[in-house]
């Protein structure tokens, strides 16, 4: 009886432990994600973060994390790539917000006839 | 076997509190991450600053980030997730500020464009004003001109019905002739008492074009050298002038010539021909006075 019990419990265990395997494994690459960062990154190119050097900076930082993510993606780490897509679209947004924000400060001064450059 | 009497409410229960206190051991002995230390300052700089008031719904997102970072916090302090949820939490913060700092300039840029609009249909106004002011007082002198004119024309219109000058209109402005018989003895340039009164109406005639510039010209027939004729018509064309200007007409509009005998109106080779060509002719001249 004893034995049964504790045969149970290690195929318990056993079934336990495939199952998180299988959850681990059948994280889905998280594609969304990825079209997600990789159009931020399109956008802050597009509204000229290479003109600002705080955008140009999170812009950076957003296509490094995007080149990690591909690579943990590659290695079927796509939790942890999910996450680091998650940094990057927000690096690219902070990226996008920065430049605009210079670009409104600059056309401010500039109908207020302050340039200060 | 004892462990096999355990009640299992009993065993839930001391499970829960050691899952509690290694949660609270946890929290207590975990430092929050770098992320989430640097999210919750950012978060009460937006909220003490602009993103309260120009970006509220960029600050509710940044709240709500960071809500999920601490929730991370209490689950699992020590874990890339918190880390990585607190980093979205500290972006979105920051984002709120910037976004509520890029509304500030906007507002600044479209008040700096107002007030520039503003001034610009102020000096429209002034200049259209200023035009108007200039149209009016044009008008004005245009009518005040057309009034001189008008008055010159009735008073040379009463001389040529008088029959003591001759008007006409040439290029260079109204010609009033007057016959040398009438204002001068022959071969002298003093003014005959009975030439005052066709005088006195010409001056009155031509000093209603206050502005113009007349100028005074004498002419002879052909008789005698050209020397003497020119003399004389310079000195009648004086004499003229010199009437003119002591009946009210400006001495600086006033010029005299001596044309002598070089041109004609009519044949010098009869008497009523060379009666005709001794006069005197003032012009009021098309172009004003300096």
């Amino acid at each position: 009886m004893r034995t049964t019990w504790l045969q149970g419990m290690g195929l318990l265990t056993g079934l336990v432990g495939l199952a998180q395997l299988g959850a681990c494994a059948s994280t889905s690459e998280p594609t969304d994600r990825l079209v997600s960062a990789e159009s931020a990154i399109r956008a802050a190119n597009e509204v000229g973060v290479s003109s600002n050097p705080n955008g140009q900076l999170h812009a950076k930082l957003a296509q490094e994390e995007l080149a990690q993510a591909k690579r943990l993606i590659r290695d079927g780490e796509n939790e942890r790539a999910e996450r680091l897509l998650w940094r990057a679209t927000a690096d690219a947004e902070l990226a996008i917000a920065v430049t605009r924000e210079d670009q409104s400060k600059r056309a401010a001064m500039a109908a207020e006839g302050t340039v200060t450059e | 076997m004892t462990e096999h009497t355990c009640k299992p409410s009993a065993i839930r229960t001391t499970v829960l509190v050691c899952a509690s206190a290694l949660a609270f051991g946890a929290c207590a002995s975990v430092p929050p991450p770098k992320e989430l230390v640097s999210a919750r300052t950012e978060y009460t700089r937006g909220e003490q600053g602009m993103a309260r008031t120009l970006n509220p719904a960029g600050l509710h997102d940044a709240r709500v980030a960071l809500d999920k970072a601490e929730a991370a916090y209490t689950d699992d302090p020590s874990s890339q997730r918190t880390a990585d949820l607190a980093y979205l939490a500290l972006r979105r913060a920051q984002r709120a500020e910037v976004e509520a700092q890029t509304a500030d300039w906007q507002q600044r840029q479209r008040r700096a464009k107002d007030n520039a609009l503003h001034a610009q249909a102020k000096a429209a106004g002034e200049a259209r004003t200023e035009l108007a002011d200039t149209k009016q007082e044009l008008a004005a002198e245009r009518d005040a001109r057309a009034a001189a004119e008008s008055r010159t024309r009735t008073v040379l219109a009463e001389l040529t019905a008088a029959h003591a000058a001759a008007v006409k209109e040439e290029p260079r402005g109204i010609v009033v002739t007057l016959s040398g018989s009438v204002l001068f003895a022959s071969g002298k340039a003093a003014l005959l008492p009975s030439a005052e009164s066709s005088l006195g109406e010409v001056a009155r005639a031509v000093g209603a074009e206050q502005d113009k510039a007349l100028l005074v010209e004498g002419h002879t027939d052909s008789r005698g050298s050209e020397a003497t004729n020119q003399t004389l018509a310079k000195a009648r064309a004086d004499a003229v002038a010199a009437y003119l200007i002591t009946h009210g007409v400006p001495a600086e509009r006033v010029t005299t010539a001596g044309i002598g005998s070089s041109r004609p109106v009519a044949d010098n080779s009869s008497a009523e021909g060379r009666a005709e060509n001794r006069r005197v002719e003032i012009v009021i001249q098309t172009r004003e006075a300096r």
